[in-house]
């Protein structure tokens, strides 16, 4: 693939965002309208006692990408109460269209004392067309399970004829390194589908070749069809070392499957990488591959996960 | 209604000497029987940490089939380990309830994990003894039966029951934590799910028994046994915060009944057993569990403290319809 990097086309720090937040815009992901596009993402507030809370909000844009046009002041999804899933966040947000309604799959942050999170996906439904959402129960649809300890999170689904398809990733173990404070998580992507959105059949099968080691971290699964083929761009990184050490932070990754089940991971055919001395130089994550009009787009967060916006670049290949 | 002779308690994890992780408390206790022996799990802890918090295992002793009175056995380590870091268990396997299913045991268990705005989230958990239930390996690092839409937290006091091929498992799952001026409580209600393997749970969704003392109702140990007819259900039920402070709030032991599995009619005027004047058990009884034995129906429930100071038996001396 060839893109040309469109540049940083939002920078929360120059907005006023509803729920105090005043950082990051991470995970930026798009509902696609007719005369304009609406850009989900997630943003942060910090509590009292100093740490973040994750907030979901939406800016609009033109369908040329030129202008923010509007951006929310309103609470999208309330975060979760007392001991719930999502009480402490919610990031990313994925939506997508289905009849009538959007369904938005949450992934709920919840704070713990021996490691520092665990994480669940929810489904939020919204009848005014993304504006506001309701939660299904207060409670996830898709958790921790038998061969899924934890961290079940970065749902993204896709609706192919009568069946949803999620990709999200499920923590496997968390490491005590000598080099950092805390202990540091590994995951990995993972495959389940639907009849109706709100149950979910997984088998927990890792579907991404590891390229680094067996402790990479794989996120942010996002994918889409075009050219008789699927697509899946990610991210990943090193478990260690990530927040300090450019060489072990995240870069983008890139899988394709004829049949949605076998995916050949070929991160050189992505075809897209660090720009030296721009927004992005030290770190690419939370990538958001999507169609509007007839053209393909890639939204990503660059340096520092997003604490100061996200950019687009736009597919040079032609469409068949 | 039922009818029931107290026996007087049966063991104080107080007495056992020789076991660190074996402190004090003998909860919720449930029996597999063998030949010679009724082996009676139950949950423990030992002394708590310098923060005052605790972990928790579970254990069991082997009861003299003849002479409920007299121990046998004591497992020599828990039979259970505690989950790795971040899991689920990381923290207690407690409660647990063991059914046999061919020549292994299953134990559906309780994995405690700790919060930081709620003291603790609970899930629970399988694991499998191929050595009559002496000690079991977990079938995977995370729980059988987690959260949802509507049980979107604290998953916990598993019964385990075949009926008809199919599997049962009545549980307890948490609705709402509610603020206190000290540390956040927990509503809790009783639930049930029904599986063709064990592994994969159908869960009924709503609660099994209706409430009767208001909102603030909790309800645990819900004990289900087949008996003259119909199926039988013994559980327990507070108020909470109440029961903090006022013995009168704490848990007592209900009772329901059911034709079907499904429906339950509850009538705790029924359960007949409630607490002593004096003694062991003056202020609650709790965690009841019901069993046939050589003809004749026994409880096991806790006393003061949920069982801090063990379990005792009562002996069903009849039924009234």
């Amino acid at each position: 693939m060839k893109w040309e990097k469109l540049g940083k086309i939002f920078d929360p720090t120059k907005y006023k965002l509803a729920n105090n937040c005043f950082e990051f815009a991470q995970s930026p992901q798009t509902l696609v309208f007719d005369t304009f596009v609406r850009i989900y993402f997630s943003t942060r507030e910090k509590d009292k006692t100093g740490k973040y809370l994750s907030h979901v909000s939406f800016i609009e844009m033109d369908k040329k990408f030129k202008k923010v046009f509007n951006v929310s002041t309103n609470t999208i999804i309330k975060l979760g109460g007392l001991g719930c899933f999502d009480e402490h966040g919610i990031f990313p947000i994925n939506v997508l269209r289905d009849n009538d309604r959007i369904l938005a799959y949450t992934s709920g942050w919840n704070r713990k004392v021996s490691v520092s999170v665990d994480a669940s996906i929810g489904l939020a439904i919204s009848y005014d067309d993304g504006l506001t959402f309701q939660k299904v129960g207060t409670g996830p649809v898709l958790t921790s399970s038998l061969h899924e300890p934890f961290l079940v999170g970065d749902g993204f689904v896709v609706k192919y004829g009568t069946s949803y398809h999620m990709w999200y990733v499920y923590g496997s173990r968390w490491i005590k390194d000598s080099t950092e404070r805390d202990p540091q998580r590994v995951y990995k992507i993972v495959h389940a589908i639907s009849n109706d959105g709100v149950s979910w059949e997984r088998d927990g099968k890792h579907i991404i070749l590891d390229k680094l080691n067996e402790d990479e971290c794989q996120a942010l699964p996002s994918v889409i069809h075009f050219n008789n083929r699927f697509h899946m761009v990610f991210c990943y990184r090193h478990a260690i070392g990530f927040r300090k050490i450019k060489d072990n932070g995240y870069r983008l990754g890139y899988a394709y499957s004829d049949d949605l089940i076998q995916w050949i991971r070929d991160d050189e055919k992505l075809g897209i990488d660090l720009t030296e001395g721009s927004w992005d130089s030290d770190m690419m994550c939370y990538p958001h591959i999507f169609r509007c009009d007839d053209k393909i787009y890639l939204l990503y967060n660059g340096n520092e996960f997003g604490r100061y916006g996200f950019g687009l670049a736009v597919l040079e290949e032609e469409l068949v | 209604m039922f009818k029931w002779k107290k026996l007087g308690k049966v063991f104080d994890p107080t007495e056992v000497k020789d076991k660190s992780w074996l402190h004090e408390y003998a909860q919720a206790p449930s029996v597999l029987i063998f030949d010679k022996y009724v082996r009676v799990y139950f949950s423990c802890r030992p002394k708590p940490d310098e923060r005052g918090q605790y972990v928790s295992y579970s254990a069991f002793v082997d009861l003299n089939r003849y002479n409920l009175f007299e121990i046998l056995n004591i497992s020599k380590e828990p039979i259970l380990k505690l989950g790795d870091l971040g899991t689920f268990d990381e923290f207690g396997t407690y409660p647990v309830s063991v059914i046999r299913n061919d020549n292994e045991c299953y134990v559906y268990y309780t994995g405690h994990t700790r919060c930081e705005s709620v003291p603790f989230n609970t899930a629970i958990g399988l694991a499998i003894s191929d050595n009559n239930g002496e000690t079991f390996n977990k079938v995977g690092s995370g729980p059988v039966l987690s959260y949802s839409p509507n049980e979107p937290f604290t998953l916990s006091g598993p019964k385990i029951r075949k009926f008809n091929n199919l599997w049962y498992l009545w549980y307890i799952a948490g609705s709402k934590w509610i603020t206190t001026s000290e540390k956040p409580e927990l509503i809790y209600r009783i639930r049930m799910a029904t599986s063709k393997d064990g592994f994969n749970w159908l869960k009924l969704d709503r609660n099994v028994i209706e409430g009767k003392l208001g909102e603030n109702e909790v309800q645990a140990s819900p004990d289900v046994f087949f008996y003259e007819g119909g199926f039988h259900m013994f559980f327990c039920y507070m108020v909470t915060p109440d029961f903090r402070r006022n013995k009168d709030k704490t848990y007592r032991i209900g009772y329901a009944y059911s034709t079907d599995l499904t429906n339950w009619v509850r009538d705790d005027s029924k359960a007949g057993i409630d607490i002593s004047q004096e003694g062991w058990d003056s202020e609650m009884v709790a965690y009841p569990h019901v069993f046939k034995l050589d003809g004749k129906v026994y409880m096991f429930y806790l006393g003061n403290q949920v069982g801090r100071f063990g379990f005792g038996l009562a002996q069903l001396e009849m039924t009234l319809n």
